[in-house]
This record gives structure tokens, C-alpha cells and sequence, in this order.
């Protein structure tokens, strides 16, 4: 009993990070229709401004919010510079231009900064784990349980009371109607390139700080769990998104701990055909946009 | 015409180049992409022995080595791509990656060319078995690195074990041969799990490891960076607290920063720089070359790769690839940077010696030097 507890906290912490990721791609898609595959070098660049942080000497507390603004301040740059001009192009050419985006990045990561992992220094006490009624929960996945929910809330909080966010929404229902009720364009697809910026910063924490390391090719992994999870979820449906982290978190985690061990090497496998099978079930995904047909721009 | 004319004159040059008396080295390694942490610091080593070499009047005094680099950006495709390449362009020894995996798909294109390819880095014993008579590999072989950890931990007492292995690549199912060795000491192993390379969590394996009953002694990986650092990040935080042991694949500047998770950590490596050993001099001139201190024994490795060249060509007294490849086999005690090499009586996987080291403060510590037992060493395992 004890074991599977921990084990749900496990699922917990991991699944809080998919629904971060998920979130950022989702709250992309859910405007533009577009699947930005750099998300994952938005991370990668998190990750590097932690890591310079740490060389510099900049507290763990303060290098964090740092690689963060990082992200965010990136992620509008690579609407403005990338997918601006290709805005009213064919989502083909949009998911093309985001591949070339990543590639360059991870190039540019590779030749400027290095081709190996660079280490990033990680306070100890994150490494550190606290007895709670019997069940040892390390502190990194308190610190991602706990990043998760204040993100859920602040996300939900603003896309419900803000301007912005409701712009967002309002956008996401129907961009051009949105227009024609005065919202610009321009503001909310940067509002919602800063967003996803913003959550693929603090997963990169997160991620970070399990592996305490950070290299060219870091993002690839975490962005293609993000589109799973997305899909699963729901593909433009923020919400989805977030069952769908979860729910891909709790299969990959209940999987690894209690499939027999025979079994163990068909695990990626099994845990996608799970996928697959819900999807055969709700081919719209978990809970589906209530925009889907909608008109983007 | 003119484009037929510049094409032609060039392939003449190129011709002439290579029938001079130089030895034409072509490296077909990966300077980006995963493998590219270990690649890299090997070609960095290849060079400053190449420049040594050279600034001598080259290999006997007489023979300069021109390099050829090709990056195989970690691809096994583009591997076989960069290799024929090579062997079009009259490589007379190849460099192939550092995992077996690449190198064996290269395998076939030196072997119908004759032309002997070493391996940077890869320790996995079968390289040579599928790669051929002209596949050498360059670093202690998985097998006999498990020998060496094994019987340390059982001399230790630490005689329960659990092994993580990934079947991903031949090089990370290393605690397979950990597992068979700690079995033939009379050990117990306890248990055993796999995971996928790159996989971004481990905690649901720590979770499983921290709860056995009894706990195993000692938990046994060959995962590297960035596997092997979150493995143990989760496998403390999950209360575990007994011994890990790792492989050369974590002699890596991210394991030694890691700070208290990675206390007490052993692992074996293809070397270690005791006061006046060659491997200190190498790095005395590393840092000479460089400007800074060299943070892997990967540089060294680079610098006994081209050592075990220079000596194959002086044995063979020529650069004719197929002299070079037989010289090779037979060589005996090239010293390099990190140990005596030899090939002669192998299938192309050197003997050489292998240091067992701690994590000591974020350093390294010697623990030992040991030859291991070759009646324990396992068969290695065709996958």
C-alpha cells in the first residue's frame, strides 16, 4: 500500500511536469494552430542561463526566476522573428518552421556554448528527501508538485480574470471574430508565446533539477512527452493538456514500477498503445477543445 | 569542362598526397549529438598527439599523420556516410565513435576496403567479433571492466546486488556482465530493472530499489550522462543508501559536480594519474596545449589511440593499410597516456588496465588498479 502511495507521488511530480509542458504547447496551438516543436530549446535555454548562473555565483533562488524571464523573453523573440512572417501560412509550413527553429537553436547551442552536457549546479537540499507519514518524498518532487499547482492556479486565475487571458480565450474561440471586437492580433499571440514561455521555464527547472545537467539536445525528449500528452489531452484544449500530462505521467510511472520485470523492456511500447487506445475511445482526446473546427489565424 | 579539368587535377593532388610518405588518418567521429561528450574529448587527445608526432618530423622521424576530420553528428547512417568517404579519399586507418553500435555499421565498408578502423572509445567487447578482422577497439572492455567492479564488491562484502541496464545500446547492458561475475564469486544479485536512454524519470525504479527487503548492497549501472546523474539524484532522495557503482561512462566533469548525491560513488575508468605516471604528463601537456586542465580521461584516451597508430606503422614499416592492420594485431605493450595496450593474442579488444575510482568531495580518489581474475572475465554477449 505504502509503495503504491509513493509511487503516486512519483506519478504526481512527473505528470505536474508533462502538464506544464503540455500546457505550453497547447496555449500556442489553441491560438495559432500551431505545434511549436522548439519548445523543447526554450528549455534548453532555461537550462543554460541556470547553468550560467550557477558558474556566476547567483544563488539557486534567484537564477531560477532568471532562466524563467530567459525562457519567456525567447519564446517572444521566436514568435517575432520566426513565425510572424509565416503567420497566415498553412499549418504545414508553420510545424516546418518550428523544426528549423529547433535545429538552428540546437546548432547554435552546440557551437557557441559546447557539444557536451555542462553541469548545473543544484542547491543540495533539492537533492535531500522528508519523511511524511511514512512515505519518503524527496524534496525535487515536493518542489515539482508544488511549482505545478501554483502554476494551475495562476494560469487558471488569469486566463478567467485578466484581460489578457480572456483575449486569449476569446482568441481561441474564434480569432477573427476576436479581432473584429478590437483585440490585436499581434498582443495576444506575443501574450501567448510569453505564456508558453513562461511554463516551459519553470518545467525546465524542474527538469533541471533532476538531472543536473544540460545539453544541446535537451529539449527533444520533453517536448515530444509535451505532444503526446497534448494530444492525449486534447490538442488545443488547455485543460486536456493538463489530464493529458498527468495521465501520461501516471501510465509511465505505474508502468516502470509495476509491470513484471519480464516485461519491463516493452514498457515505452505498452504505455504508448495505452495511449493509442484511449485515443481509439475518444479520438478527440481526453477532454477536446470546444473549439476544434474554429477558424485560426 | 572546366569544373572536369579543376575535378580532375585536384583527384591528382589528392592521389599524389597519399602516395607520399605520410600517413593519411580520417576520423569519422561524432562532434555533435550524444556521443559527442565522449568523441570530442578523444579527438582533442588525437590532435595533440598528431601535433606532437608531427612537430617530430612525424611517425619514425619520417612518416607526418594528416588528419581528416568527419563529424557523424552521433548518426550510425551518416557513420557509414563519413567512413566511405574516408576510404575514398585514400584513409589509410580510421577513426570510428565511440559506440559499438556506428562503429560495427562502418565495419563492413573497412573490411571490403582493408583498411584497420579503431574504435575512439567503445568498450563493448562484441566491436571486434561483429566488426572484424579490421575493427580494433581502444578502451578496457565492458566484460572486463564488470570483473573489476564485481570483484571489488564482493572483496568489499558487498556480496547483494541490483543492476539497472539499458538495452538500448551494447554499452549499457554492462551490469549483465556485472550480474554474471558477482553470480560466479558466490553473490547474490537481488534484482534487476531496465530503463530507456534519455528516459526523464527514475523515480519509480528508486522507489522499488529503496523498498527492498533486504536491501541490496550495492546497486550496479553503466548509464551516463544524463540517465546516470538522474538515476541517482532519485535513488537518494528515495532513501537508498548503499553503494552505487558506475562505469567509464560517468568520468564525465557533470558526475563530479553533482555534490553529496554522488559521495562514495565508485566507478571504473581506463585510468588514473598517480604522481609521475604518464597519464600525469599527458595532462601536464594537455594543459600546455590547451590552457586548461583536462576534466576526462577521454583526452588521454585520444592521445593512446594515436600511440597504438604511430606504433602499428613503425612495426609495419610502411602506411600500406593491410600492413598497418596486422602490425596492429600483434602489437605488445604500447605505452600510452593511461596504460600499457596490447592487441597481440586478442580479437582486436586491447588488454590494458582499468582503475577502479572514488568520488571523494567532488574528485577523484584512487581506490585500486586491479588486474582482474581472466577465469571470471564473462564471454561477451552477442545481442
Amino acid at each position: 500500500m505504502d509503495l503504491i502511495l509513493q509511487q503516486t507521488v512519483n506519478a504526481i511530480a512527473l505528470g505536474g511536469t508533462y502538464a506544464l509542458l503540455a500546457l505550453g504547447l497547447a496555449v500556442v496551438f489553441s491560438i495559432m494552430g500551431l505545434i511549436n516543436f522548439a519548445h523543447g530549446e526554450l528549455m534548453t535555454i532555461a537550462g543554460y542561463v541556470l547553468m550560467y548562473c550557477g558558474l556566476a555565483g547567483v544563488p539557486f533562488v534567484i537564477g531560477a526566476p532568471l532562466a524563467v524571464i530567459a525562457a519567456m523573453l525567447a519564446a517572444v523573440a521566436m514568435e517575432r522573428i520566426a513565425f510572424r512572417p509565416v503567420r497566415n501560412s498553412s499549418g504545414a509550413t508553420m510545424l516546418v518552421t518550428s523544426f528549423a527553429v529547433a535545429m538552428i537553436l540546437q546548432v547554435l547551442f552546440q557551437n557557441l556554448i559546447s557539444a557536451r552536457s555542462q553541469a548545473v549546479v543544484i542547491p543540495d537540499f533539492l537533492g535531500q528527501s522528508i519523511v511524511i507519514g511514512g512515505l519518503v518524498i524527496g524534496v525535487n518532487k515536493l518542489f515539482a508538485i508544488v511549482a505545478t499547482l501554483v502554476m494551475l492556479v495562476l494560469l487558471e486565475t488569469f486566463m478567467s480574470r485578466q484581460k489578457h487571458g480572456i483575449a486569449m480565450r476569446a482568441a481561441a474561440e474564434d480569432f477573427a471574430i476576436a479581432r473584429l471586437m478590437g483585440i490585436r492580433a499581434n498582443t495576444v499571440i506575443s501574450a501567448a508565446f510569453a505564456l508558453s514561455g513562461l511554463l516551459a521555464g519553470v518545467a525546465a527547472v524542474l527538469w533541471v533539477s533532476q538531472r543536473a545537467s544540460v545539453d544541446p539536445l535537451m529539449g527533444f525528449t520533453p517536448v515530444l512527452k509535451a505532444f503526446i500528452a497534448a494530444i492525449l489531452g486534447g490538442l488545443g484544449s488547455l485543460r486536456g493538456a493538463v489530464a493529458g500530462g498527468f495521465v501520461l505521467g501516471f501510465v509511465e510511472v505505474f508502468l516502470a514500477a509495476f509491470l513484471p520485470a519480464e516485461w519491463q523492456e516493452f514498457r515505452e511500447p505498452i504505455g504508448l498503445s495505452l495511449v493509442v487506445l484511449m485515443l481509439v475511445v475518444r479520438p478527440n482526446g481526453l477532454i477536446p477543445a470546444a473549439t476544434l473546427q474554429a477558424q485560426k489565424v | 569542362m572546366k569544373r572536369l579539368l579543376t575535378t580532375t587535377a585536384a583527384l591528382t593532388l589528392a592521389a599524389l598526397a597519399a602516395q607520399a610518405d605520410e600517413l593519411q588518418l580520417g576520423l569519422a567521429t561524432a562532434q555533435t549529438g550524444g556521443l559527442a561528450p565522449y568523441d570530442a574529448p578523444v579527438v582533442e587527445g588525437i590532435r595533440i598527439a598528431v601535433d606532437e608526432i608531427n612537430a617530430a618530423g612525424g611517425i619514425g622521424g619520417t612518416t607526418p599523420i594528416v588528419l581528416t576530420e568527419k563529424d557523424v553528428r552521433s548518426d550510425t547512417a551518416q557513420t557509414v556516410i563519413a567512413t566511405q568517404e574516408l576510404v575514398d579519399g585514400g584513409a589509410e586507418v580510421i577513426v570510428l565513435p565511440c559506440d559499438a553500435d556506428p562503429a560495427i555499421a562502418a565495419a563492413a565498408i573497412v573490411a571490403e576496403a582493408m583498411v584497420p578502423a579503431i574504435s575512439t572509445c567503445a568498450s563493448s567487447p562484441t566491436l571486434p567479433l561483429i566488426g572484424g578482422d579490421y575493427v580494433f577497439a581502444n578502451f578496457p572492455g565492458d566484460n572486463v571492466q564488470a570483473t573489476v567492479s564485481a570483484t571489488w564488491a564482493f572483496q568489499q562484502g558487498l556480496t547483494s546486488a541490483f543492476i539497472l541496464y539499458s538495452p538500448d545500446s551494447q554499452y549499457t547492458t554492462m551490469p549483465l556482465y556485472f550480474a554474471e561475475v558477482m553470480k560466479s564469486l558466490g553473490g547474490e544479485v537481488l534484482g534487476e530493472a531496465t530503463y530507456n536512454m534519455g528516459q526523464p524519470d527514475f523515480s519509480a525504479i528508486a522507489t522499488q530499489i529503496a523498498a527492498m527487503n533486504p536491501a541490496p548492497a550495492v546497486v550496479m549501472t553503466s548509464a551516463y550522462e544524463p540517465d546516470f546523474p538522474t538515476f541517482l539524484k532519485a535513488l537518494r532522495a528515495a532513501g537508498y543508501a548503499g553503494q552505487v557503482i558506475g562505469s567509464d561512462g560517468i568520468d564525465s566533469p557533470t558526475t563530479f559536480s553533482l555534490g553529496d548525491v554522488a559521495e562514495g560513488v565508485v566507478f571504473t575508468t581506463a585510468g588514473y594519474a598517480t604522481e609521475g605516471s604518464p597519464l600525469a604528463a599527458f595532462d601536464a601537456l594537455y594543459e600546455e596545449k590547451t590552457g586548461a586542465a583536462s576534466q576526462t580521461v577521454f583526452n588521454a584516451i585520444g592521445y593512446d589511440l594515436v600511440k597504438v597508430v604511430e606504433a602499428a606503422v613503425i612495426a609495419a614499416g610502411s602506411t600500406e593499410p593491410q600492413a598497418i592492420r596486422d602490425a596492429m594485431a600483434g602489437l605488445e605493450n604500447v605505452q600510452g597516456a593511461t596504460s600499457l595496450i596490447s592487441y597481440k593474442g586478442t580479437d582486436g579488444m586491447p588488454v590494458r588496465q582499468v582503475s577502479l575510482v572514488r568520488i571523494k568531495g567532488g574528485q577523484r580518489e584512487l581506490v585500486g588498479q586491479p588486474s582482474p581474475d581472466p577465469a571470471l572475465i564473462p564471454a561477451p554477449r552477442m545481442q
